[in-house]
């Protein structure tokens, strides 16, 4: 195990932020910390990487390195006046590391900026910053890695490179990453293991694929025709454009799907449909 | 081999502390703001110049006006080592207004933009940084201080050239040429322990307070304030003596006929103790928190 957090509990004044949070990491995996705004994940992750102290429980990481674990929290802070090799250096003379031109023009490449630019950071985009960011991150070639709402304000090009990039990581340099996110679908074929915190309290934790079938209430079906079918009128299914939510209460999808090729409707796709309520609290679905 | 160890992880310290200050040093000269404090010195420093260059004969004729009739004056006094005296004076307010902006900007800008998230998100102790903001504020002052005296004596002494000086302190003092340049020099030297501590002040503000224009208002409120009790007399000597408010004019002892070394000694001592107190009240407070 390479990051152990057993029983963190943090308040401020009567608010209790985080209660009785156990999380336990494994080398080389993407874990992903999910729950709705000010479930606790943003303070669970600053305790994780030592900006605030806990009030009790205990972190254990498993590391020889000069930087046990690296991180970006919410936005990537980095001096905006400074172009992308000034803020490198910075924070690798801080650290005690030489910033030579091998190491600059690795450290971009890794994360795919280009080492050429040299331009004020302040001129970046924000998915130009989470990557500078996550280079930053990466000096001194830590084991694990906590990234807070990396894809926030990201376009979906930005979320598909940064999605890539973070695979890579953990496969090639067998990296431990966290990530946490409120948004399900940026997490669900990323990580390997989810926990979902609630209220400050890990309320379900597990196989990030099993999770998120258990909590699979309803299919978006995609496809020609759609409203002439029976099947989904007897399903009550919610009909928008070009598509129906059909949700599984009384039914099997696969039964479904059969039924509507039956019917000669041509289905192009069939997506599960995670159910947030049932996902973020505690009653199944 | 317990001091063996000792020793490496005293030269390791050292190694970090190094790297820290050569960081921050880096970090101020890449800020436009280091340009600005630097400008609006020497924009002080011009207009002190530009108005003794219009106004300051007439200044001159009036406040040795009466003397004229019982003494006969040689030579011009509106000279290169008075105007030197006039911005000397600047040490009172402007100069250490201009050292506490900028100085508590060097904090507030990390907590403002977030970056002291990311550099302590680095494997970086907490003591060793803010300890580095410290001595490289303490050198900035240093620095500060040494552009203002050399600017001021070259531009001064070029433009109005040599002579006597006349100081109004408790009465008119004359000084000779040399003897003024000499008790300008230590008034400057003198002054520069002042500047530290308020630029200490500055920087433990922004400790406490994170945000740069409450530290601001603050700043400025304490340097009146300051300002302000060293004129009132408390009726108690060791309050009178020891005091901070009471310690930050030892430059200005200088233009004494006769040179009160003990006096000027005692209180830049103590004034350097308090600024090494505030300092440690700093590192502590931040030490103590959490960043966020």
């Amino acid at each position: 195990m390479i990051l152990e957090a057993r029983n963190i509990n943090k308040s401020y004044g009567s608010l209790e932020v985080l209660k009785n949070v156990t999380i336990e990491c494994h080398k080389g995996n993407i874990y992903g910390l999910i729950g709705a705004n000010g479930a606790g994940k943003t303070t669970l992750f600053r305790i994780l990487l030592g900006l605030i102290k806990q009030d009790t429980g205990t972190i254990a990481i498993d590391s020889d390195g000069i930087k046990p674990i690296g991180g970006i929290v919410e936005k990537p802070a980095l001096y905006g006046y400074l172009s992308a090799y000034g803020n490198l250096k910075v924070f690798a003379q801080i650290q005690k590391l030489k910033l030579t031109k091998e190491l600059f023009n690795q450290s971009m490449n890794q994360v795919g900026l280009s080492p050429e630019r040299s331009d004020a950071v302040k001129n970046y985009s924000l998915g130009m910053k989470q990557r500078l960011g996550l280079a930053i991150a990466l000096l001194n070639n830590p084991d694990c890695i906590v990234l807070d709402e990396p894809f926030s304000g990201l376009d979906p090009m930005g979320i598909s490179a940064l999605h890539k990039l973070i695979k890579k990581l953990s496969n090639e340099h067998q990296i431990t990453i966290i990530i946490s996110s409120h948004i399900v679908s940026e997490l669900a074929d990323l990580c390997d293991i989810l926990y979902v915190l609630n209220d400050g309290e890990i309320i379900k934790s597990g196989s990030a694929m099993r999770l998120l079938k258990e909590n699979v209430a309803t299919y978006k079906i995609v496809g020609k025709n759609l409203e002439l079918s029976e099947v989904l009128k007897d399903a009550d299914a919610i009909f928008l454009n070009n598509s129906v939510l059909v949700s599984l209460k009384n039914i099997n999808i696969s039964e479904v799907l059969q039924k509507l090729v039956e019917e000669g409707v041509e289905v192009t796709s069939c997506i599960p449909q995670t159910d947030l309520k049932a996902l973020f609290g505690r009653e199944r679905v | 081999m317990h001091s063996t160890n000792r020793f490496k992880s005293l030269i390791r310290q050292g190694t970090s502390m190094i790297s820290l200050i050569r960081s921050e040093i880096y970090k101020i000269s890449k800020q436009s703001k280091t340009l600005y404090a630097i400008a609006a010195i020497l924009i002080i420093e011009g207009f002190v110049i530009m108005s003794a260059y219009y106004q300051g004969a007439g200044i001159i004729d009036l406040l040795l006006d009466n003397l004229k009739d019982s003494f006969e004056f040689r030579g011009n006094l509106l000279n290169g080592n008075l105007i030197i005296y006039l911005i000397l004076n600047s040490l009172w307010f402007h100069i250490p207004l201009i050292l506490m902006i900028i100085i508590s900007g060097f904090l507030t800008s990390e907590y403002k933009d977030k970056t002291i998230e990311t550099v302590m998100l680095q494997p970086v102790n907490k003591f060793y940084f803010i300890l580095s903001k410290y001595i490289v504020s303490i050198a900035f002052t240093l620095l500060i201080v040494l552009i203002l005296a050399v600017s001021t004596f070259f531009i001064s002494y070029w433009i109005f050239g040599y002579g006597d000086l006349v100081v109004y302190l408790d009465g008119l003092n004359f000084f000779k040429s040399d003897d003024a340049f000499y008790r300008l020099i230590n008034a400057f030297l003198s002054g520069s322990i002042t500047m530290i501590f308020f630029s200490v002040v500055s920087l433990t503000l922004a400790v406490v307070l994170k945000d740069a224009t409450k530290t601001w208002i603050v700043a400025a409120i304490f340097l009146i304030c300051s300002n302000l009790l060293l004129k009132i007399d408390f009726n108690n000597d060791i309050i009178n003596e020891l005091f901070f408010s009471k310690l930050t004019d030892s430059w200005q002892y200088f233009f004494y006929y006769e040179i009160p070394y003990s006096t000027i000694y005692f209180k830049n001592l103590l004034l350097l103790g308090y600024s090494v107190l505030v300092m440690i009240i700093g590192i502590l407070i931040f030490k103590r928190r959490d960043i966020q």
